[in-house]
């Protein structure tokens, strides 16, 4: 029953949810709850199946009446299942950490070496670097030794306060260590066998990022202004993320606290009553019964 | 001066120059800064490391050179800086958007032009 219980849910939180919530337009006022929400359900998937492959086993050999030799072989098999499943999890995070890290390394060195450190002068931004090129462009570099990266055509189409919320929304994604959170699901994504693999995760959490970012620039230089530079550094071909962007931002109330409380709830809830309703009444009768 | 400024410094020279240079010509370019002969050998040398800057002989001295030229850096950081698939390990985030077609275009082309 546990593991029928734990792979309904599992089979739930890993083909309807994200689906469910990727189409959602309710996390665009409380982004980063909704973020956190998005690590539960797919932190929650993996502990479902983790749960299936160690509970499956044991309950069919109950069911079946077992003897303890068959019974000991099912639990190691299981083990090294999950074994097999939380390795690769952590190896495809490893990895993705360790390249990201040497690619913005690389990235870090060459953006110093071509900074053209004249055309800062009067914007006084720690790690401030300026790129040639008529391209609007604006981006982070994160690391122990950040950067943020305008280009001159972005110093060009902004003006002065634009400039300012553009550097806030990129020192937010510093700050908040937004890497870590792109980079946990980047790794998921890639871990996941290919024909079950969705983006929409890793979009989502994207998209509520810059979320999160922009409000930060809001409360810094106004909604208006990362409004303008939103408008100016992109154009159509952005997509529906930039209008979802702009049009919260016109929100007089972008966010909602009451939402955020709800949401936050549910995620915890996703993790912790999965546990105390269906694993620990499992594990009771488990161990009393497995030869251990 | 600190080492970054420096470095970029001499890039600087590199990239504006229209041939390899040596070490004392780096210097002479850069001499109003009251820099020891050695500093200069020192960054020369780092940034041959690092891989941005080629090195050859010719006859006693060494000579230097960058291994791509500003324009062609720069269009390869943009790309570096916008390109993210999930495949990709996403490294950077960026304010908005991607490249215009142009844009993309002109920054392959430059890539391309390279070596
Ligand atoms: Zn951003």
């Amino acid at each position: 029953m546990t593991a029928l219980l734990l792979g309904a849910l599992g089979l739930f939180l890993s083909l309807v949810a994200p689906g469910l919530l990727a189409a959602a337009r309710w996390p665009d006022r409380a982004p980063a709850p909704a973020v956190v929400l998005w690590q539960a359900i797919t932190l929650a998937g993996v502990l479902c199946a983790l749960g299936v492959v160690l509970a499956g086993p044991e309950e069919l050999i109950r069911a079946a009446d077992g003897n303890r030799r068959v019974a000991s072989a099912a639990l190691v098999a299981a083990l090294a299942v999950a074994a097999v499943i939380v390795l690769r999890l952590l190896v495809s995070l490893g990895g993705v950490m360790w390249r990201s890290r040497a690619r913005r390394a690389r990235h870090r060195l060459l953006v110093d070496l071509l900074d053209r450190a004249e055309q800062r002068h009067g914007l006084d931004v720690e790690g401030l670097r300026v790129l040639d090129g008529a391209q609007p462009l604006a981006y982070c570099v994160a690391g122990r030794s950040p950067r943020v990266v305008l280009t001159g055509g972005a110093l060009d189409v902004l003006n002065t306060t634009q400039i300012a919320a553009v550097v806030a929304h990129e020192q937010a994604h510093l700050r908040h260590r937004h890497e870590l959170v792109r980079e946990s699901f980047t790794a998921f994504y890639q871990a996941v066998p290919r024909p079950l693999r969705s983006r929409a995760p890793l979009d989502a959490v994207r998209l509520l990022l810059e979320m999160v970012a922009d409000d930060a620039a809001a409360r810094r230089s106004g909604g208006d202004a990362v409004r303008g530079a939103l408008t100016l550094l992109s154009d159509d071909s952005a997509g529906a993320g930039r209008d979802r962007r702009l049009s919260r931002l016109a929100d007089q109330q972008p966010r909602s606290v009451a939402l955020s409380v709800i949401v936050l709830v549910g995620a915890v809830a996703l993790l912790v009553l999965p546990t105390l309703v269906v694993v620990v009444p499992w594990l009771s009768v488990a161990v009393s019964n497995w030869p251990l | 001066m600190p080492l970054g400024d420096l470095e970029r410094e001499v890039m600087t020279q590199l990239w504006g120059s229209a041939g390899p240079l040596s070490v004392r010509q780096v210097h002479e370019a850069i001499r109003g800064r009251d820099l020891a002969y050695t500093t200069v050998m020192t960054v020369l040398d780092r940034l041959a490391k690092k891989g941005v800057v080629n090195r050859e002989r010719d006859g006693r001295a060494w000579l230097y050179a960058p291994v791509q030229t500003r324009e062609q850096m720069t269009a390869g950081l943009m790309m570096d800086a916008l390109e993210d698939t999930p495949d990709q390990d996403a490294a950077l985030a960026h304010f908005v958007g991607r490249l215009s077609p142009e844009a993309l275009a002109a920054a392959i082309e430059a890539a391309r032009r390279q070596g």
